[in-house]
């Protein structure tokens, strides 16, 4: 057997995982988004629908439309990834047996 | 595969120290990641006609990549091209297991940078080690701080590199002399360049084995034809220590000595003697610390080596079967698709917007009118003229605009342009055409459809 010290790799809690994860995933997902969005629509011209008044440089609008969607892909990840993990143990099945 | 034990995950944080190695693999991962680096920072800098070879221009919604300018309207090139790279990891995962992961990964890549700096300043494995368990002083100190000082500098290099894909770079470089950097610029740079920092030099290996999502998934992909790094237990079993006098076999021994030097080098932490395990980026450190060991033996290489379930097992390990077919005959197909679109791809854009505020207008002897905006988007480099037309209903005619119009190269025009038609013919809604086609060459040409409409009937 090999020595403990050179055993097991640093491991990270549960928790650790689960909010790296999230934040990582959801960061990826929303790199992808930006792009595929933004080629579509020009932040300029969204900017001008909303409040014509408003002017909003490109740089600002993918920025903007970047951390909407990073932030909107987290909560989601984030409350899919809550849930599934508090989810009770037991289902109604398994009582009966 | 071997699942992680749920008991471990809780076990105590412990940080990996990878031992340096030197060997073929290990040269070839350095020439990969001097390759891979090299492009990156270099590249940017590259010039093309008088402007930077390669900008992703964001600003200007343009994407020059050497002689080509991309528009948002060739959108579907880039899906098309995020498609085929993963198309690509799929095909050479089935063919060779995770050859991306070990060798070309950006996290793999910077985080080979970045240990290659902590040996610089602190030193070997057991150095490092060493120095992490002693007490604060000031040669610790010193150490510690000229590896942050080399850490902090080559991620804000990376971030700079980021930015300049974004913005020229030569422009930014003086920006940053001259302290006049824009907010979001400025933003981004700190941004990637505190990713690179955190990813490469802390997180590491528990991306891959927390946060990789390929790396779940990459199983889907294996068979038994994949190639894989492999301890060959049966030659290596039962391990021992023993003298290099000592005739294993008849001492009834394995080739493997349990040096536990495979463990040491490994950059996730684990022991490859247990089989193939999900933490695996497939690096070879092991193979060539396992060759080192094999050779001072004088036993012959590969106890640990890359290898097929199958040849494992003496059976033969065949490349070419349904799963790297179907992806080799996809890949083709799409790689084929893109280029023939990309040869194909008229470099001229046509939109037409109807006037959204009238529906048509009657002008004195029984003639309508439709108001439209014509965009013009010249994707060449050059300007050049364009002829406009319309047709697709009897008499119908353009006017208010000239017979030729003149567009900057890379410029767009917009163009009001009065449509016009004979009453009678004109009751209703009818699909029309706009053509237009450059004057030095008919084979530019685009057709956009729109509506003309009519009084009702």
């Amino acid at each position: 057997m090999i020595s403990e010290e050179y055993r097991g790799a640093k491991q990270w809690s549960r928790d650790k995982q689960a909010v790296f994860t999230v934040i990582w995933i959801s960061f990826l997902v929303a790199a992808v988004g930006t792009m595929v969005f933004f080629a579509l629509f020009d932040p300029v011209d969204l900017s001008g629908i909303f409040d014509p008044d408003l002017d909003v440089s490109r740089d600002a609008g993918y920025a903007a439309g970047f951390f909407f969607f990073w932030v909107l892909c987290a909560v989601c990840s984030g409350l899919t990834a809550f849930l599934v993990r508090t989810a009770p143990k037991r289902d109604a099945k398994h009582r009966e047996q | 595969m071997n699942k992680p034990q749920g008991a471990s995950m809780y076990e105590s944080a412990k940080k990996i120290y990878p031992r340096e190695i030197s060997g073929r693999f290990d040269r070839l991962s350095k020439i990969a990641t001097v390759t891979l680096l090299g492009l990156f920072y270099i590249v940017p800098w590259l010039q093309w006609d008088e402007r930077q070879a390669v900008l992703f221009d964001l600003p200007a919604r343009k994407f020059y990549l050497v002689g080509l300018t991309l528009w948002p309207q060739d959108f579907p090139y880039l899906a098309l091209l995020l498609i085929i790279a993963a198309l690509s990891l799929f095909f050479f995962t089935a063919l060779a297991g995770r050859l991306f992961c070990g060798f070309a990964c950006p996290q793999t890549v910077w985080t080979e940078a970045f240990i290659w700096m902590e040996q610089l300043t602190e030193g070997t494995r057991s150095q490092r080690m060493k120095l992490d368990k002693a007490p604060w002083s000031l040669t610790k100190f010193r150490k510690k701080a000229s590896k942050q000082i080399l850490w902090i500098t080559f991620a804000m290099w990376t971030g700079f590199t980021f930015v300049g894909y974004f913005t020229e770079i030569r422009q930014l470089g003086l920006d940053i002399l001259a302290f006049s950097v824009g907010g979001w610029t400025l933003f981004w740079g700190l941004f990637y360049g505190f990713a690179t920092y955190g990813n490469a030099g802390y997180m590491r290996e528990q991306v891959c084995k927390y946060m990789c999502p390929y790396a779940r998934f990459q199983s889907a992909m294996f068979d038994k034809d994949t190639l894989i790094i492999s301890y060959d237990e049966k030659r290596g079993e039962p391990r021992g220590g023993r003298k290099r006098s000592v005739d294993h076999k008849e001492a009834g021994l394995g080739d493997c000595i349990d040096c536990t030097l495979c463990v040491q080098v490994c950059p996730t932490g684990i022991d490859i003697r247990e089989g193939l395990q999900y933490e695996c980026i497939a690096c070879a450190a092991c193979i060539d610390a396992c060759d080192s060991i094999m050779d001072k033996m004088n036993y012959p290489r590969g106890l640990v080596r890359y290898t097929t379930e199958h040849s494992l097992h003496h059976e033969s390990t065949r490349v070419i079967r349904p799963r790297t077919l179907i992806y080799a005959t996809l890949l083709t197909i799409l790689v084929g698709g893109l280029f023939t679109a990309m040869a194909t791809r008229t470099p001229v854009i046509l939109d037409v917007i109807r006037d959204r505020n009238s529906l048509y207008r009657e002008l004195p002897n029984d003639i309508i009118e439709n108001i439209y905006t014509l965009k013009v988007i010249n994707q060449s480099n050059d300007p050049r003229s364009f002829s406009l037309s319309v047709a697709g209903l009897e008499g119908i005619s353009l006017d208010g605009v000239d017979d030729e119009v003149s567009v900057d190269g890379g410029g767009v025009l917009s163009l009001p342009v009065r449509v016009r038609a004979e009453r009678d013919k004109a009751i209703g809604i009818h699909s029309i055409d706009f053509v237009i086609t450059a004057t030095d060459d008919a084979g530019v040409s685009v057709t956009e459809d729109s509506r003309f409409l009519g009084p009702t009937p």
